[in-house]
């Protein structure tokens, strides 16, 4: 699914976090066959994010704070950084995050049925060489030990629980999502074909040595005969390979969709093959293949680094400018719970916030690299549904990941996979749909206009595809609308210069941590960029 | 369609003949309508009867619609050897129709357990019922011929096919399966047949000389159709005593199962969800096989947990220990457990056993359950239904048996029924090791349950210290130190073969038994 590792994007909610508080806004049309149904549009939240397009509106300072370090942004990038400084001894540290609850991207919600993802809300087994995310999950539980062999254990709770994947279609639900029930032998021949090259990606090294395609994006290999697969798409890569069958073509849209929110046609055919190439996990428990996930998906992981990072967060606070001082920076924030404006002075700031708001926080400063093309980053509508039953018809039962072949969204997740217990038919899904029909200004544009009532009628009238009869199962339903889900992996968006030069500290006070550094939004590439940053700032380059 | 008059007079030559009944066409056109929904409906009741007791609907659902339309085609072909008095011979056909599709559902239902080849008898019926509604359109478009011009005929008489049609297609799933069921759908449409057939009888005065001998078949079909409509209750129970080999005297549906319970002179048999939990005949075997290997190697065992296990003939053998202090029975269903405690006939069979004041019994998920639980126990009955699903299969879980060994006492044993070595060698051995990847010592044994046929156990412990010599309690009807030792013997049909270890994240055990069971099942 998409929130998936995916969505973790929003690492710096800083300011993007502007677009995604809850609120309110109206409830089912009476008198409809949706007249039932309890929910509400959550998301859009504009009021205290658009400050920051005027600033002058704002209170003047009332009062000054010093601290050593300031993080603006306080999505997986943000936490991680903080984490990463209190545990080499800068606990003075002050985040600050605009939302009421940080975690960006990966933000959760509860009721008496289960918790359950509003984003991003899985992670696969890591590669065993990516140390820094082992320790941080044997610190949050997620690793038990590690067997004689040096693998990590699982805990088995929050590897996902089988069934983990079915797909509907003709009619079915086949287990698995790559396409074989009705598929002709020529298609699966290419799907077949598809997986040896992708598993030869997977071996693949240059001539540094390095492996193609790795997570963290930056420590794959610079050879070109890789690199220079980012200057086209993923779509035209396939093309020319022969890779023409619908059925797997409508996959790696389905796949480039749930974890970038574009399409093949929209994706560096290096990010492309990078979402497979680079799955390379290993456990005693577990193979590459398995993934980890939580009720509350990567929320879970989001209450660990901040938990991690202990004291010193400033939620509900907007950071709408930053000036460089002779003597380090200050940031200027609203607190939107007291109405008032703190200065902030510290040596160095840290932004962990996404482009288009760290350009605008800093538009009074000079140096700051532009990337080589404007990033974009596709808007996303995500609904739970609390449901008292699932109508199914024919085929493999309810699994983790459930997709629909041929649908807009890419398919729902049972929130409910890994409780234990027997015959709960309550259960809450969580539907993930990125907007990827139009250009992301139009088509955020136009989700802001879409009512809560239009919402549910598109979304209930694809799950009817495949369970006729849910609509009068639903309970409840709330519909979140993220204006800037994902950072897209455009062709040409990886491979320059200019996004390795964005991530270099300037003047020793200004530091940079963001997945829109990374090019892709993934919770590894976010605490990854974290801790990036934050040696930077502790070797004071 | 555009500007042609509605109505055209009808014929000259022709109008007297017609005058007695002018509003007859018009209740002919009604019948179209009506005919045709109640042959919608019987096809749509056959594809979903069929899908229901062969399963994959696609194919049913297909190869009946196929079936069923051809037949109409039969019908439409065969209408013109009918001559003569074409209103009786459709007055004739309706009630036929009313009768053999009003009746084919209940009959359908019934055959489903006697019959070896039901495919032979459904395909009959929807061919039979097929043919008699083919010749209804083709009889009543020659009984209105010289009533309209022929293109009106045609429009009209289709019109009132098609819209009854659309109205069946709607209502069957929308209105009449949830609130009637199939039985009685099809014995309601099956009486709108005959009443067509009624209502054309009194309407039109060319059918006074036959009026009375008709009269008395309708009201004959109209009862055997009531009869049937007030019995379809006890059509579906009886049609379930049929999967059953034996009387059925108990059947209840809980929240979570079936639970069905039959006798006959020998025996009563428990049945979960259509499938056999015991039968008192022989299940002393697999209770004694159960608890006593364990219990009799553990002769200063004060608590025990039971998990499953709700009929209580378990916790029966337990009881016969008396330095047992408290037994504690976790099963999800207390529809089970309380049939078990208040059922004169159950009572005598599991000895009042729940009612003992060393029980407590707790109706509560297991595995909630054993997450929850702080106290130590020094014997583990480990009682579930097979791992036919993945809900069940996660109690047969590395990490439920991580948490059991939480709750076990430093020498205790825990027991596990591991369903049959013989059909199912790989998920037997599938438990066994999947135990001992979660740090336990097993001894996998098994023996021979009539009813059942070959079963096993695995016996599982922190250390390999167990030993089949111990204390019997007396009375025992099956185990002795001798059996006890044969169980231990797995002969090569059997043996030990590798397996991988069945996790929350793999499933492997429900992947297995599926494989195991497939070929006994389907």
């Amino acid at each position: 699914m998409p929130g998936r590792r995916a969505f973790l994007g929003r690492t710096g909610a800083g300011l993007a976090g502007l677009l995604l508080s809850p609120g309110l806004l109206e409830s089912c049309a009476p008198g409809s066959a949706r007249a039932h149904i309890r929910g509400s549009l959550r998301g859009a939240n504009q009021a205290t994010g658009h400050k920051l397009w005027n600033p002058t509106k704002l209170p003047a300072p009332s009062r000054t704070i010093q601290t050593g370090i300031i993080i603006v942004g306080g999505g997986v990038a943000g936490l991680s950084a903080k984490r990463w400084l209190e545990r080499h001894g800068r606990p003075d540290v002050l985040l600050l995050e605009l939302d009421e609850q940080v975690g960006g991207n990966s933000a959760a919600g509860r009721n008496g049925v289960s918790a359950y993802p509003w984003g991003a809300h899985y992670l696969p087994v890591p590669d065993p060489r990516n140390h820094e995310l082992l320790e941080f999950l044997r610190e949050a539980g997620t690793v038990t030990g590690f067997a004689p062999d040096g693998q990590p254990i699982y805990n088995e709770y929050h590897l996902c629980l089988d069934p983990e994947e079915r797909l509907h279609i003709n009619g079915h639900w086949q287990t698995g999502l790559v396409p074989e029930m009705g598929v002709p032998a020529a298609d699966r021949q290419q799907i077949a074909r598809f997986f040896a090259l992708i598993e030869e990606m997977r071996q693949a090294k240059g001539q540094d040595g390095l492996d193609a395609f790795v997570i963290p994006l930056d420590h794959s290999s610079t050879d070109e005969q890789f690199r220079q697969l980012d200057a086209l798409t993923f779509a035209d890569y396939l093309t020319g390979q022969g890779f023409t069958s619908p059925y797997l073509r409508w996959y790696l849209d389905y796949c480039c969709k749930d974890d970038y929110g574009t399409t093949a046609a929209q994706t560096s055919a290096w990010a492309g093959i990078h979402y497979f190439a680079a799955r390379k996990g290993q456990a005693h428990n577990a193979t590459s293949a398995d993934v980890l996930t939580w009720p509350q998906g990567n929320g879970f992981l989001v209450e660990n680094l901040r938990q991690q990072a202990a004291e010193g967060i400033m939620t509900h606070t907007l950071a709408y400018a930053v000036h460089e001082t002779p003597t380090g920076v200050e940031v200027l924030a609203y607190d939107a719970a007291t109405h008032e404006t703190l200065r902030i002075t510290a040596p160095q700031v840290l932004l962990a916030t996404p482009q288009f708001v760290t350009r605008r926080l800093l538009k009074d400063v000079p140096g700051l690299i532009q990337p080589r093309q404007p990033l974009h980053h596709t808007p996303w509508v995500v609904a739970n549904l609390t449901v008292d039953g699932l109508p199914q018809g024919p085929g493999a039962p309810l699994s983790w990941d459930n997709v629909l072949y041929g649908s807009p969204s890419v398919g729902y997740v049972n929130a409910n996979q890994q409780e234990l217990q027997l015959g709960n038919q309550q259960k809450v899904i969580t539907y993930y749909w990125p907007l990827t029909d139009e250009a992301p200004e139009a088509a955020r544009r136009r989700a802001y206009k879409t009512t809560y009532d239009e919402w549910l009628q598109r979304i209930l009238a694809e799950l009817e595809k495949a369970h006729t009869g849910i609509t009068a199962r639903v309970q409840q339903a709330d519909v979140w609308v993220w204006g800037h889900g994902m950072v897209a992996p455009a062709p040409g968006t990886l491979w320059h210069a200019e996004r390795q030069q964005m991530a270099l500290p300037l003047r020793n006070k200004l530091f940079f941590a963001h997945t829109d550094l990374s090019g892709m939004s993934i919770f590894e590439e976010g605490f990854y960029q974290g801790i990036r940053a934050a040696r930077q700032i502790l070797s004071g380059v | 369609m555009g500007n042609e008059p509605v109505l055209p007079p009808p014929a000259r030559g022709r109008r007297a003949a017609a005058t007695s009944a002018d509003h007859l066409p018009a209740l002919l056109l009604g019948s179209v309508f009506v005919i045709a929904t109640c042959g919608l409906i019987y096809e749509l009741i056959a594809g979903t009867l069929a899908s229901y007791l062969l399963g994959d609907s696609v194919t049913q659902f297909s190869t009946i619609i196929g079936a069923y339309l051809f037949s109409m085609g039969i019908g439409s072909w065969l209408s013109r050897y009918l001559d003569g008095a074409l209103l009786k011979w459709f007055i004739r056909l309706e009630i036929l129709v009313g009768l053999v599709g009003g009746f084919s559902a209940p009959l359908l239902f019934v055959l489903f357990e006697y019959v070896s080849s039901f495919r032979l008898i459904l395909y009959s019926l929807v061919g039979l019922t097929g043919i008699l509604v083919g010749l209804e359109i083709p009889l009543l478009m020659r009984i209105l011929e010289n009533r309209y011009e022929f293109k009106d005929l045609v429009s009209r008489v289709f019109t009132f096919d098609y819209i009854g049609a659309l109205l069946a297609s709607l209502i069957f799933p929308l209105v009449l399966v949830p609130q009637l069921g199939l039985i009685r759908t099809s014995l309601f449409f099956g009486a709108l047949n005959v009443v067509v057939a009624a209502v054309a009888l009194y309407r039109f005065p060319e059918t006074r000389p036959y009026r009375r001998s008709f009269s008395g078949i309708m009201v004959v079909a109209l009862v055997l159709l009531a009869v049937g409509f007030g019995y379809a209750e006890r059509i579906m129970s009886y049609t379930e005593t049929l999967a059953f080999q034996d009387q059925v005297i108990y059947s209840k549906s809980t929240v979570y199962q079936r639970i069905v319970l039959t006798r006959n002179n020998r025996e009563l048999r428990l049945f979960l969800n259509g499938n056999l939990q015991f039968s008192s005949a022989d299940e002393y075997r697999y209770h004694e096989a159960l608890v006593h290997p364990a219990m009799q190697a553990l002769p200063r065992a004060k608590r025990v947990l039971v998990l499953g296990g709700g009929d209580g003939l378990a916790v029966r053998e337990l009881l016969k220990y008396p330095q047992l202090e408290s037994i504690r029975l976790v099963d999800l269903d207390a529809g089970m457990t309380a049939l078990f405690q208040h059922n004169a006939m159950l009572l005598a069979l599991n000895k009042g056993a729940l009612l003992s004041p060393k029980v407590q019994v707790i109706n509560g998920d297991a595995y909630q359950w054993v997450r929850r639980d702080t106290t130590r126990y020094d014997l583990l009955v480990i009682d579930f239904p097979d791992p036919s699903n993945y809900s069940i299969g996660k109690l047969y879980s590395t990490s439920f048996y991580r948490e059991l060994d939480k709750l076990l006492a430093p020498n205790g044993l825990m027991v596990v029924q591991s369903t049959s070595p013989y059909v199912a060698q790989k998920s037997f051995w599938c438990i066994s090791h999947t135990l001992q990847a979660a740090g336990f010592h097993t001894i996998p044994y098994h023996t021979y349950v009539p009813s059942f046929g070959e079963w096993g156990y695995v016996l599982a412990g922190r250390n390999g210290h167990w030993r089949g010599d111990g204390p019997l309690p007396a009375g025992l009807r099956y185990l002795t130190p001798g059996t006890l030792k044969e169980m231990l013997h797995f002969p090569p049909d059997m043996a030990e073969v590798p397996t991988e270890i069945n996790q929350l994240n793999n499933q492997v055990l429900v992947r297995y038994f599926e494989d195991d069971w497939g070929p006994y099942t389907h």
